[in-house]
């Protein structure tokens, strides 16, 4: 579903690589982690697959249900069915959640040339995915995360994630900033969508959001690579070791 | 009368063009045209009109006129976006007033007629040494008088409408003068639509808040992007006075708009806000004076103002705090958008502060789009243009969410949104 070959990417306008050639392959259905310390690319890895401007890629290819996902904007590949949940999810005053939500799930529609949803078929579609994760209705009223504390935000990322069903779900860090109860309902959120055509990419830097979204598959990421991968029991020999097992000291 | 620099073409259009008439307006028109031969045309060595420099910028002649329509009025007055939520309206044609068009309202609350006809003795205030105020004074051909009588509350909105329209160059003059008496309520809205050609439009709004009355005023400039639009609101507040007043300015090619804004009374509110939606090679300076003359007022004034291709937004907000003014709440600000690398925006808050015990505060931002705004919703699959379309409409709607008759911000929300479809 997910091939990532030989990737190379450097910030624009710096010349500093980030990924230095990281092989990936996600099948659908499958869940797989990514893990490593801070700086090793996690987040710069998300971003790229999402399409944020800023970053060159120098070399490689990410193929996606066949397609060239370098090629595609932003929003079309969230048309074709990628969804990144940001570690930070933006404020955006004076744009409704139901607006945007509207807007954001019938652009896809449209580009999928499939019919546009109406109003109230969207409110009892978002009522209907809301009340598991506990987003209440007067979250819905307001703006755009607007307001939200940070567990607010990320249940309000994997509502969005939940209503927009997305076959490649991109998780950056879903699990910063969570308190035990709130990654309990983001996780069963998560765990919710998990099916066989969707695939997933938990980016975390700590194992304990892995104990409630089991991975099939767990990689370390570091200096840009991916130095080892294994079963979800690779990410316990981590928790108990840290990342100083790969971690080059070069310099 | 001496003026020490040389008059320009559009100076001495103006001093030829005089004509004071014989109605009840001839005293005014006299005081104005002397206050004008001795200003002239303000220029951009006046501290307050360094942006706008209107000896330059009006360089041809525009003789004072009035009457006299070109193109399909009737086009545009079915035009105006505010019609189906106004109960009356006045319209004024090329600064005359319009009786046929016009359908003024039945009740007996209020009193409306036009300013020319008007009898009894009205309170023209004075402005101190304002151009645009010595200019209207002097070439006022018409305009609204309307009075809200003592404890009316008068729910249906008022729409005056001023058309300006000529196949030659010329200069269209109206000021309205609202009294809304003690514990009196009314909604007003201007709107001044452009026809054919290019032609300045001066005008200017008095409005008397009376003791514990309110007025609701909503200004949308629309004229022709030919056009040069000067106005002035001149506004006195009484005790527990309140004016919400708000301006949508998407017209003409450069536009002077000056609000005077003064606390005669305590606990009295007003509320001066207002949006730019401008494009090409537009000009809109707004300048602002509140004057804080007597203690527990508050004042907001918030400008959202987006600027495309080479236009330039200005804001100059100066906020007054004599030294009796305590208690005085005072917040301003103003922020500009631009959405091309050349367009500008200039913002010049002033506070002037005598009184000790008083929140003030003011806050000016420019920017473009925020880069991380629209990566967000181009990574949920909405399209940049798209996009870029919610984001600038959501920075504008902020601006018009004090403005209390719902049916005039789903308006305001359709204009920009129409502005934006066609960028």
């Amino acid at each position: 579903m997910l091939e990532i070959k030989n990737l190379h990417v450097q910030v624009e306008d710096e010349n500093k690589a980030i990924l230095n050639g990281v092989e990936l392959t996600v099948n659908a259905g499958e869940v797989h982690a990514i893990m490593g310390p801070n700086g090793s690319g996690k987040s710069t890895l998300s971003y790229v697959l999402a399409g944020k401007d800023g970053y060159e890629v120098t070399d490689g290819s990410i193929t996606y249900n066949g397609k060239d996902l370098l090629e595609m904007e932003p929003d079309e590949r969230a048309a074709e069915g990628v969804f990144l949940a940001f570690q930070y999810p933006v404020e955006i005053p004076g744009v409704a959640t139901m607006q945007f939500l509207k807007v954001a799930l019938n652009s896809q529609r449209s580009a999928r040339g499939e019919d546009e949803l109406s109003t109230p078929d969207l409110m009892r579609l978002v009522k209907s995915k809301a009340a598991s994760l506990k987003v209440n209705q007067e979250m819905l009223k307001r703006p755009v995360n607007v307001g939200f504390s940070g567990g607010e935000k990320k249940r309000a990322e994997i509502l969005q994630m939940a209503v927009l069903e997305p076959s490649l779900c991109i998780m950056d860090e879903t699990d910063s900033g969570l308190d035990i109860d709130a990654l309990r309902i983001v996780a069963e959120g998560v765990n919710a969508l998990r099916a066989p055509g969707r695939a997933m990419l938990v980016i975390t830097h700590y194992q304990r959001l892995l104990e409630y979204i089991v991975p099939d598959r767990v990689h370390v990421l570091s200096n840009g690579r991916i130095v080892k991968s294994g079963g979800k029991e690779l990410a316990l020999e981590l928790e108990k070791d840290g990342y100083a097992n790969y971690t080059d000291e070069a310099a | 009368m001496v003026v020490a620099t040389q008059k320009t073409a559009a100076e001495s259009a103006y001093l030829e063009g005089f004509d004071a008439g014989a109605d009840w307006l001839a005293n005014e028109r006299q005081k104005g045209f002397d206050a004008f031969a001795v200003t002239g045309l303000p220029h951009r060595r006046l501290e307050d009109w360094k942006w706008t420099d209107l000896r330059q910028l009006i360089g041809k002649a525009y003789p004072p006129a009035r009457g006299g329509a070109s193109g399909d009025v009737d086009a545009l007055l079915a035009n105006s976006p505010l019609r189906d939520i106004a109960r009356a309206r006045l319209v004024f044609v090329n600064g005359e007033y319009d009786a046929s068009r016009s359908q003024a309202p039945a009740s007996g609350d209020v009193e409306v007629t036009a300013l020319s006809t008007a009898t009894s003795a009205l309170p023209i205030g004075e402005t101190e040494a304002d151009p645009i105020d010595g200019l209207n004074r002097a070439y006022v051909t018409d305009g609204a008088f309307i009075r809200i009588k003592a404890g009316s509350n008068v729910d249906a909105p008022l729409e005056l409408v001023f058309i300006a329209s000529s196949s030659t160059e010329a200069t269209f003059t109206t000021r309205n003068v609202i009294v809304v008496e003690e514990g009196a309520s009314a909604t007003l809205f201007e709107t001044y639509l452009g026809g054919d050609g290019a032609y300045v439009s001066n005008a200017v709004t008095e409005a008397n808040v009376a003791k514990g009355a309110r007025l609701d005023r909503v200004k949308l400039q629309m004229e022709a992007l030919a056009a040069y639009h000067l106005s002035n609101l001149k506004a006195d507040l009484g005790e527990q006075a309140k004016l919400q007043d708000y301006t949508l300015t998407t017209g003409a090619k450069a536009t002077r708009q000056q609000g005077f804004i003064t606390f005669n009374g305590k606990h009295a509110d007003a509320d001066v806000s207002g949006a730019y939606l401008l494009n090409e090679k537009q000009h809109v300076d707004t300048r602002l004076v509140v004057d804080h003359a007597v203690s527990h007022c508050t004042s907001r004034e918030l400008f959202k103002c987006v600027m495309d291709d080479d236009a330039r937004g200005i804001f100059q907000g100066k906020v007054i705090v004599r030294q009796d003014a305590q208690k005085t709440d005072g917040k301003q600000s103003s922020h500009g958008l631009l959405l091309s690398p050349r367009a500008e925006f200039d913002a010049k808050p002033e506070l002037e502060i005598y009184a000790d015990d008083v929140v003030c505060g003011h806050g000016a931002t420019s920017g473009d789009l925020d880069d991380n705004l629209l990566f967000y919703l181009r990574a949920r699959g909405i399209p940049e243009s798209k996009a870029k379309s919610m984001l600038i409409a959501a920075f504008v709607a902020e601006s018009f969410d004090d403005v209390a008759n719902d049916a005039v911000r789903v308006v305001l929300n359709d204009l920009a949104d129409g502005w934006l479809a066609a960028r």
